[in-house]
């Protein structure tokens, strides 16, 4: 586990370009910072200072290599490199609340932005005129859109919000692309159609994610709940009531194991059993260092149960290597089939990355799917 | 002695499943939360931990929401017992299982 401190402040969100060697950040602020790797270290290399808000999402486009952020302002902005200065254009939401999280799809044409509007846009280019237009998706969203993930096939989008509820719709735009192929999530893909929505949960939706193959979405929510959704099982969904603290990021890491990480500051393995359709709680992948364990006085044992009203050592300090809340996990390598490397940042100000085959020999009782 | 104890966990698990967390009548949830709370506190410390572990995850969540309830009214000496089944109840359903009585949209 490689752990770096990039800051005093939480990381609002991150993502990383294609070959991993630099990685966009929100320090917390207005500006996008980008550091690129330099051996073992990381140095600064561009500021990006476009928004009047907090930076809520960013996304790198892989293939294009551009950057799209989206923040507090209401606005979005699509940054291409020019020479060495990335430079903005403004692209229109047509929304009146903040915008809190940006993907682009996986074909690069198009992405989506979910906000406090209880929208998503679905914005794409318009060659003619020169300029980016979106759509809205509306109906039935009822409170913020938190969190976006797109299935492979550059049409279905899934959207976590604040009413609860998990959905998958279609941001099918005919000006960009061909009518799609059926899905196990249905075959009538008009723009906004909405494909599969959960029943209520009880908490806010934090993080959504399609597995590789799009046949499996996955979502955590403020109840301290994991659910996946199965289109080959006629979308039946399956819950995990966890023991941790609330999850606010999740990905899939094959088609049958997630990791998530939140509250708990430490990400935690998941494993799906198609046979039983059912989500079992696969283990902390942190490995806490060996903290030295003095014995107590009898002193100290009466003082404890007279304060606290146990004789426990409890521990003040965290032994996780994040030091507060993950928010964000990003998949480095592997993709989502076979991810071997993965990373969390958080509200610590540090960025971590995992190794999946390190922490399946360190963790003996791993066993991932 | 042992008649007591079977009697106990008996009516214990007799008044978990008659929860009325589906009913919107404040009168029946008044009356189910002092079934509950009758229970609980009949029960000797020794015997909570059998009683919490022969629940399953949604029981545990279920107990966990009476046991705020019985808080939020506290009798002479129903914080203690209260306080005892927490600890039981907390060690098996972990932060989570406390984080979904204040999410919860039904309450008990």
């Amino acid at each position: 586990m490689a752990y770096h401190s990039f800051l005093l402040e939480p990381i609002s969100c991150h993502a990383w370009n294609k070959d991993r060697t630099q990685i966009a950040l929100c320090p917390n602020n207005h500006e996008v910072h980008i550091y690129r790797k330099d051996g073992a270290k990381w140095s600064k290399v561009h500021e990006l200072k476009e928004h009047n808000g907090q930076v809520t999402g960013i996304d790198w486009a892989p293939e294009s290599n551009r950057l799209v952020t989206c923040g507090t302002d209401r606005n979005a902005y699509v940054w291409t490199l020019k020479g060495n200065v990335w430079k903005p254009t403004l692209v229109i939401l047509r929304i009146n609340r903040a915008a809190r999280c940006v993907k682009w799809s996986p074909k690069e044409n198009k992405f989506a932005v979910g906000s406090g509007s209880r929208l998503i846009s679905i914005c794409y280019f318009e060659q003619e005129n020169d300029w980016w237009v979106c759509k809205h998706i509306k109906k039935p969203i009822r409170s913020t859109v938190l969190s976006l993930d797109w299935h492979p096939n550059n049409v279905l989008l899934a959207a976590g919000s604040c009413d609860f509820k998990c959905r998958i719709f279609s941001a099918y735009i005919k000006e960009v692309e061909e009518r799609p192929s059926p899905t196990p999530w249905g075959s009538k893909m008009p723009f906004g159609e909405l494909m599969f929505e959960s029943s209520s949960s009880c908490g806010w939706v934090h993080s959504i994610c399609f597995s590789a193959s799009g046949a499996r979405v996955a979502w955590v929510s403020h109840d301290s709940t994991l659910c996946l959704a199965d289109a080959n099982k006629k979308m039946a969904v399956t819950s995990l009531c966890t023991e941790t603290l609330p999850l606010l990021a999740v990905t899939f890491i094959t088609e049958n194991s997630l990791v998530a990480a939140g509250h708990d500051c430490c990400p935690m393995l998941f494993t799906y059993e198609e046979s039983q359709g059912a989500l079992t709680f696969g283990g902390k992948l942190d490995v806490p260092k060996q903290s030295s364990q003095r014995g107590l006085t009898a002193r100290e044992r009466f003082q404890n149960l007279d304060k606290k009203a146990s004789s426990d050592t409890a521990n003040a300090t965290l032994d996780t290597l994040h030091k507060n809340s993950i928010r964000h996990i990003s998949v480095l390598a592997g993709g989502k089939a076979n991810c071997s490397q993965f990373c969390t940042t958080g509200m610590d100000g540090g960025m971590s990355i995992w190794d999946v085959k390190s922490l399946e020999s360190a963790l003996k009782d791993l066993k991932i799917k | 002695d042992g008649c007591r104890r079977g009697d106990a966990l008996r009516a214990f698990h007799t008044a978990m499943r008659s929860c009325p967390a589906h009913s919107r009548s404040a009168a029946g949830k008044e009356q189910a939360q002092g079934t509950m709370l009758k229970v609980l506190t009949s029960f000797k410390s020794s015997e909570i931990e059998q009683a919490v572990n022969s629940l399953d995850r949604n029981g545990v969540d279920l107990l966990m929401k009476y046991i705020y309830k019985g808080f939020e009214k506290p009798t002479e000496n129903s914080s203690a017992i209260l306080l005892q089944w927490h600890e039981k109840a907390l060690a098996v359903g972990g932060l989570g299982s406390i984080v979904r009585v204040l999410t919860a949209r039904k309450t008990v």
